[in-house]
């Protein structure tokens, strides 16, 4: 018997089950039988403008009490000018020159920064998976920029998932996290965030991030900034609706199309 | 309800110690016209010994006190943890034994603090006592979290004439008497009861009252030798109009 | 106060109390998040939450073999490792193994019970590789060389000067006291540490089986840098810290979040369970599944109970007694009352007899706690092993005089007129110990724990029996009945 085998001897036994007598997973349906998702996948896929308005300001009211700053713009020309005055404010916390990091998401990319800052001390980094430098880009980067695929209005809490091309560590490791968020994906709470997670094939590594990082480890005193962010901006993005648009669609929403300077591709060049 | 006959179980630290609490009880009783009787039988519930782990002892305790009780049509005792001990240990001391189990329960299912009878069974919450003074409530924790008894002493001191109530903070945190805690563990338990006081001493009242004597010894234990001058009574000594009042 | 024999429990209890730091702290660290919390399960919206998450680990706990091997069929399937370990030993040899295999230097730890329980700290040091906390709190009592004192915050003990001092000498920085400032500090200082380390070592919150990954809070970011940065990730959990399903998963988390610290969730909530996707990030995930002692307390009706708890502290956050005490006295990973039933049962019920017996049985524990363990009921258990001792404890007998004297009591309670002798006796030999204010100030032997500071009311001349007798004698019918009373008692 090996250590494993052994180990889940000890288990049964302390359960008073054989030793030997594997209880296969598939014997006990109920212990994985989650209660049914569809009502809340139905509620959020009901939501027209209307409800997404109201679930905005619950948003914006939870991002103030946990210290998140918040911008409502109506278009993505609206969102870079936020960034690009965001980045002139910014002093690096860790290197001299800014550099910014952006996850790999057309919306991020239709903000077209590496255009804004060609002509600045702005160095500007998308985060292709198959970049073998990004690992110095992002802890070089003073801001990381992100596109949400979920949000919970009553915390304010933003899900990021990562996966190729949105590393974990680009609303980690720099100084500032800037989320670039679409009215449509916001949910009410934690509930519907697990229901839109449940349908996902292959759930990836995720984290539901809730205001810059914090400590309270010395007296009792709240300090905003331990080991991640010091800042969290959410950049509430509601477009005019069109006429066929849903809530949570599997694909993330192709913004870019309703621009007229689209950039010619996605996979911009960097500047600085 | 009224006429039901109450088997007064006076727990021991009452009787041997705080024999004017058991008295009060009776006067208040008497006045109430309330009958009741005494077993005389009665010695100790076994809580010591189930609170220091010591169960077939307090298993013997809980037989004996059975046997004196067990034809009583309802039983009344003036401190919440003796009853906590009653009602909830009993059943967990004869879990392997059916038939004591059942005697246990129904012995438990007639057992009760003094407040929560006056309150919950006889609908009782003026009692025509007197007193005059301020006071302050010691929620005792086996009557408060154990039984849930909360706000039935809080109604009946509201009902005394001439008597105001003042909360003191954190009322419900334990007083740090413990049982044999006390004894083994004295400066956790003193720290304990000396934060109790500064909270009793801070609301300004002239006494504080509970409805378990223990907790009341150690407070009165602490309070006498740091020369407070603050009364400590048992609920049954105010509803019975016997306190003096606190002359404010 | 001095009595001879004074237990380390008692020592560290003294000077808990002696602490004004750790009293100001935790005065006000309890008032606002354990009355707090108090306050929360009764405002709940939803009252029955905690009764299901209670339900659901406790049908975790009986199938507990089923769903572990669905976690680790799971996490391998996302190209994670599982180790099964017995006992902390194995735990730690296989984490040092990890550790040599990559040749690691650094390993930076996130904050974990398990790892301090499994002591896997010293192993790795003793190969000569450098162990940093990253955690502020971990961090601060690490460079003071202390155990930390409180679940969620480790450094309650200390306060900002004495911070100060520490980072001024071993951080080599301006002497400060302003938090925002020694927080900065240590965030350059741990930066390093987090991005230059080859191991990241932490523990895990709940692990859910359905989806083969474990999930971790915190506030600070130092978890998500330690799972995230070096190239490896070992996380080492207790085999019970896991849920079958994201649905139990929601729920328990937002008990654990509100019952910690009142929040309806912390700032980082992240689910990993495998390597990360893109390079520089971390590309070895190992998962340790540890049951040191575990299974036992399994195996024991009266105990399983105790492997329900989330770790949220919130028990820590009501204890009058940790309260008072602080985190130190409890002498193990885990402090306050849940440190109290459960060090017992992992590392010793008599090495730890002190904590089964050093609490007021209150029940404030029980009350606060997010899936309403009864603590209370189980440290009444421990008792009852030291009282008589067990074999399947393995614990001995704790003081047979204190048997001895309880079974002289049985006697006597048992036994009406012997009992009543017996006050009468006791009310006699108090007499000369009697002061002017009617107080028994001075006593000897063990009762002297309650005299050095509390005066003792005496025993009364008459006791409320004789009273009643004297006003009530008693009437044939009466007399008979007794008699039958008494004839019933088995003795």
């Amino acid at each position: 018997m090996n250590s494993e085998e052994k180990f889940f001897a000890t288990v049964r036994t302390a359960l008073g089950q054989a030793a030997d007598g594997e209880r296969p997973a598939k014997l006990f349906p109920q212990l994985f039988a989650s209660p049914d998702p569809r009502p809340a996948l139905a509620r959020i896929a009901a939501r027209g403008p209307a409800e997404l308005a109201e679930l905005a300001e619950t948003l914006l009211a939870a991002a103030t009490e946990n210290r998140i700053t918040t911008y409502q713009v109506s278009s993505l020309a609206e969102a870079e000018a936020v960034v690009v005055e965001l980045v002139r404010q910014t002093d690096p916390e860790f290197s001299h020159t800014r550099h910014l990091l952006c996850h790999d998401h057309p919306d991020i990319a239709g903000l077209r920064l590496w255009q804004r800052f060609s002509r600045e001390s702005v160095a500007v980094h998308t985060s292709f998976s198959q970049d073998q430098q990004l690992r110095e880009k992002t802890i070089a980067a003073c801001i990381g920029i992100t596109a949400p695929e979920i949000a919970i209005a009553e915390t304010a809490t933003l899900v990021e998932i990562s996966g190729p091309g949105r590393p974990r560590s680009t609303s980690l490791v720099p100084s500032i996290h800037v989320a670039l968020l679409r009215s449509e994906k916001l949910v009410a709470d934690l509930e519907e965030a697990y229901a839109l997670l449940g349908q996902r094939q292959q759930l990836d590594s995720f984290v539901f991030v809730t205001g810059p990082s914090k400590t309270a480890d010395i007296e009792a005193t709240l300090v905003h900034g331990a080991h991640g962010p010091c800042e969290l901006h959410i950049i509430l993005l509601s477009e005019p609706t069109l006429p066929g648009d849903t809530a949570h669609s599997a694909q993330p929403a192709e913004s870019a199309k309703q621009r007229e300077d689209t950039p010619e591709s996605t996979a911009p060049p960097e500047a600085g | 309800m009224a006429n039901t006959t109450v088997s007064l179980f006076i727990q021991c630290l009452v009787d041997s110690m705080f024999p004017e609490v058991g008295e009060a009880m009776v006067t208040l009783f008497d006045r109430l016209g309330i009958p009741c009787r005494f077993p005389p039988d009665q010695t100790c519930c076994g809580q010591p010994a189930f609170n220091s782990g010591y169960r077939r002892e307090a298993a013997d305790a809980a037989r004996h006190f059975i046997a004196v009780f067990e034809d009583a049509e309802v039983i009344v005792c003036p401190s919440g943890s003796c009853v906590h001990m009653v009602r909830h240990a009993y059943p967990l001391l004869f879990a392997d034994e059916p038939a004591m189990l059942a005697r246990a329960e129904a012995v438990a299912a007639r057992t009760f603090e003094l407040s929560q009878y006056l309150v919950d069974q006889l609908g009782l919450v003026e009692v025509g006592a007197s007193y005059h003074g301020t006071v302050t409530y010691h929620d005792s924790c086996h009557l408060s979290r154990g039984l849930g008894v909360i706000d039935q002493p809080r109604q009946l001191l509201k009902g005394v004439e001439g008597l105001t109530l003042i909360e003191m903070r954190d009322s419900d945190t334990c007083c740090g008497f413990g049982g044999t805690f006390s004894v083994n563990y004295p400066e956790i338990s003193t720290a304990m009861v000396d934060t109790k006081i500064d909270n009793i001493l801070a609301s300004g009242a002239g006494a504080v009252v509970g409805c378990d004597i223990s907790c009341l010894m150690n407070i009165l234990g602490r309070l006498s030798r740091r020369g407070e001058p603050v009364q400590v009574l048992h609920l049954a000594q105010v509803l019975a109009g016997a306190g003096q009042g606190g002359g404010q | 106060m001095n009595r001879p024999s004074q237990s380390n429990y008692t020592r560290e209890a003294i000077k808990g109390i002696a602490s004004t730091t750790l009293q100001t702290n935790l005065r006000s660290f309890q008032e606002r998040l354990g009355q707090g919390a108090m306050r929360m399960w009764v405002e709940l919206a939803d009252p029955e939450k905690r009764r299901r998450v209670k339900a659901s680990r406790m049908r975790t706990l009986d199938h507990l073999d089923i769903i572990l091997a669905s976690l680790a069929e799971k996490v391998r399937a996302r190209g994670g490792r599982v180790y099964f370990a017995e006992t902390a030993q194995d735990a730690s040899d296989y984490i040092l193994a990890v550790a040599r295999k990559n040749q690691v230097k650094r390993v930076v730890k996130g904050k974990s019970m398990t790892s301090i329980e499994i002591g896997v700290d010293p192993v790795l040091e003793a190969a000569g590789i450098e162990v940093v906390e990253t955690d502020l709190g971990e961090y601060i009592v690490q460079l003071a060389g202390e155990p930390p004192s409180h679940i969620i915050a480790p450094c309650i003990h200390l306060d900002r000067r004495q911070i100060g001092r520490l980072f001024a000498d071993q951080l080599g920085i301006d002497y400060s006291e302003d938090p925002p400032t020694l927080t900065r500090a240590a965030r350059h200082a741990l930066r390093e540490k987090l991005l230059s380390a080859e191991m990241g070592l932490t523990g895990c919150n709940l692990a859910c089986a359905e989806t083969g990954q474990i999930s971790l809070v915190s506030n600070e970011g130092n978890i998500r840098m330690a799972t995230t940065m070096p190239p490896v990730h070992v996380a080492v959990m207790g085999m019970e810290r896991v849920v079958a399903t994201m649905a139990e998963h929601r729920e328990t988390l937002q008990l654990l979040t509100r019952g910690a610290v009142l929040q309806k969730i912390s700032t980082y909530v992240s689910f990993v369970g495998g390597p990360a996707d893109t390079p520089g990030e971390t590309r070895e995930f190992h998962l340790v599944i540890v049951d040191n002692g575990r299974s036992k307390i399994l195996a024991d009706p009266e105990f399983r109970e105790v492997l329900a708890c989330i770790r949220c502290g919130a028990c820590l956050n009501i204890c009058p007694v940790y309260g008072k005490i602080g985190g130190h006295a409890y002498a193990s990973a885990y402090c306050g009352p849940i440190g109290a039933v459960v060090s017992p049962l992992l590392e010793g019920i008599n090495k730890h007899a002190d904590l089964c017996k050093g609490e007021t049985l209150c029940g404030a524990c029980k009350e606060v706690c997010p899936v309403e363990n009864d603590l209370p009921r189980m440290l009444s258990a421990l008792r009852h092993k030291l009282a008589y001792g067990s074999d399947q404890w393995d614990t001995r007998q704790m003081n047979p005089a204190e048997a001895f004297a309880f079974r002289l009591w049985r006697h006597l309670v048992t036994r009406p007129a012997l009992y009543r002798a017996g006050l009468r006796l006791a009310a006699l030999l108090q007499r000369p110990f009697i002061g002017k204010n009617r107080m028994i100030s001075r006593m000897v032997g063990p009762a002297a724990g309650w005299t050095d500071s509390r005066d003792l009311p005496p025993i009364a001349r008459q006791s409320f029996a004789a009273r009643w007798r004297q006003k009530h004698p008693p009437t044939p019918d009466v007399a008979k009945k007794t008699a039958e009373n008494s004839g019933e008692e088995k003795v």
